[in-house]
């Protein structure tokens, strides 16, 4: 079975002196995490996936089909690539329904009455009842459910998400990462995911690949990229302070919790996760 | 009231209709460029929409005179291929009104498309819309308010066109004599009556644009 995606990318955006992107990626199925800090290049390599811009050279492969090839001269429309794709935010349609939104994708004789499919996926996303209610009037996480509802109905050949849940709150978010596991898993639509949040990394990946200032370090199983959890157990305010100095030196708190856990019985029970090389 | 006083007001009605249907595609299409794309001679092109705004109208009459008159380039292609003149006809009134509607229309409609979101074009891409389902199904709905503006705007630029009509299509009775014309033919021969109807008829539209076209465009009036 060929590979879900394939891409070797370079491309510089801004003239001369602009940004330079050299990426290279490859995931078999489920997700491949791009990983790593705002302006390093990830979002610009979901838009050349996407077919939004033109690389100078390499290629995209999906499902070994050559969408980009720069040796070949192919470039694929966006239009006609079949890649969904769900932005930051606010990309749904404002003059038109939750469900008339899910349903934008496909031919218009499934567009004028209501699909069995479209309704299907709003209700396996946790909105069939919110199918009537126009964009204005939904919450920013339902707005990003309706969203990858839109992508999905047109049953993409690969899925494109550029940190979809970032305006959204730190509990919502744990729930919007079960769910989209969830469904993509289901629909077996393999997914690229930016972010630079490690603990979304880990709760979505297959794999991840790393970026730092353009470049693409070599990927890996999410462990192996972004390192172990280690559980660690402290006492009191002291364990307050400590943490507190762990993490300017580097180390995360694992889990979905930003903040640090109350204590309970005087003792705090924290799990930390090392950067690999400090591990 | 007799009616050949009426004539005139439906002449004017009908004629800005079909300048503002004739100037719409072309204006839309302009204003989606300027909005859209950077090329080079982009501030030319910007410069060429802008400039029936402030040629006096008498000029840009002189302008279609020369073009379609029957020496003229397009006056010449028109009268072998389709054995139309031109000059001094309702088809002039109705290209004189949309040449002067035209920047009016741009650049209302401009910054209207500017403000449409790129992500919202870009997501209408990836869900299989080409280049003018695209505009059609996104960029416009997304844009109506002040693409609306627009055009009601360019309705009554077009309505009120009185120089460039009089050069390019004369003032030929129940043939191109629109109401702007009628009004000063009145004037001139002291029928204060019928001048004060057109007054009153050309007042009430501009009053109806003024009303409208901030409601439809909270944004696109500004400019």
């Amino acid at each position: 079975m060929p590979a879900a995606v394939e891409a070797r990318l370079r491309l510089r955006v801004g003239g001369r002196l602009g940004f330079a992107l050299d990426a290279e990626l490859a995931l078999e199925r489920g997700v491949l995490v791009l990983f790593g800090p705002s302006g390093a290049g990830k979002s610009l390599t979901l838009r050349a996936l996407a077919g939004l811009l033109r690389p100078e050279s390499g290629f995209v492969r999906i499902g070994g089909e050559p969408l980009f090839d720069a040796e070949l001269g192919v470039q694929v429309p966006p239009h006609r690539r079949r890649i969904g794709w769900v932005p930051q935010r606010d990309s749904l349609f404002p003059f038109r329904s939750a469900a008339e939104n899910a349903a934008f994708g496909l031919p218009r004789a499934r567009r004028r009455r209501a699909d069995p499919e479209v309704r299907a996926l709003l209700a396996e996303l946790g909105i069939a009842a919110l199918a009537e209610a126009r964009p204005a009037s939904l919450s920013g996480g339902e707005r990003q459910r309706v969203a990858l509802a839109r992508a999905l109905a047109m049953r993409p050949r690969l899925l494109l998400l550029d940190e979809p849940f970032a305006s959204i709150d730190r509990a919502g978010r744990a729930e919007l990462w079960r769910l989209l596991r969830a469904t993509l898993d289901r629909h077996a639509t393999p997914a690229v995911f930016v972010t630079h949040d490690s603990d979304e990394a880990l709760a979505l990946a297959d794999r991840v690949v790393r970026y730092e200032r353009g470049r693409t370090l070599p990927g890996g199983p999410p462990s192996e990229i972004l390192g172990d959890a280690y559980p660690l157990s402290l006492e009191g305010e002291h364990a307050r302070l400590a943490a507190g100095a762990l993490a300017l030196g580097g180390v995360r708190l694992a889990g979905p919790a930003a903040a640090l856990p109350e204590p309970r019985e005087g003792r705090i029970r924290l799990s930390l996760r090392l950067p690999p090389e400090r591990a | 009231m007799s009616s050949d006083a009426l004539f005139p007001i439906a002449l004017s009605l009908r004629v800005a209709l079909l300048a503002v249907a004739l100037a719409a595609p072309l204006g839309l299409a302009l204003a989606w460029l300027q909005a859209r794309r950077r090329y080079p001679g982009r501030a030319l092109v910007d410069a060429l929409v802008l400039l029936p705004l402030v040629l006096p109208p008498t000029v840009v009459g002189y302008f279609l005179v020369v073009a379609f008159g029957r020496r003229g380039p397009l006056g010449r292609a028109l009268e072998s291929l389709l054995d139309v003149r031109v000059v001094f006809s309702p088809g002039a009134a109705v290209i004189a009104s949309a040449v002067v509607a035209l920047p009016l229309l741009v650049k209302t409609a401009q910054p209207a498309l500017e403000a449409v979101p790129g992500e919202l074009e870009e997501v209408g891409r990836s869900l299989g819309l080409g280049p003018a389902a695209l505009f059609l199904r996104v960029t416009l709905p997304a844009a109506w308010q002040g693409i609306a503006a627009a055009l009601v705007l360019a309705f009554a630029r077009a309505v009120g066109e009185f120089g460039a009509t009089l050069m390019f299509a004369g003032n030929i009775p129940g043939r191109t004599n629109t109401m702007p014309l009628e009004l000063y033919a009145a004037w001139q021969a002291g029928d204060d009556a019928l001048a004060l109807l057109y007054v009153g008829v050309l007042s009430l539209l501009s009053l109806a644009v003024v009303l409208a076209a901030p409601r439809l465009a909270p944004r696109g009036l500004s400019t």
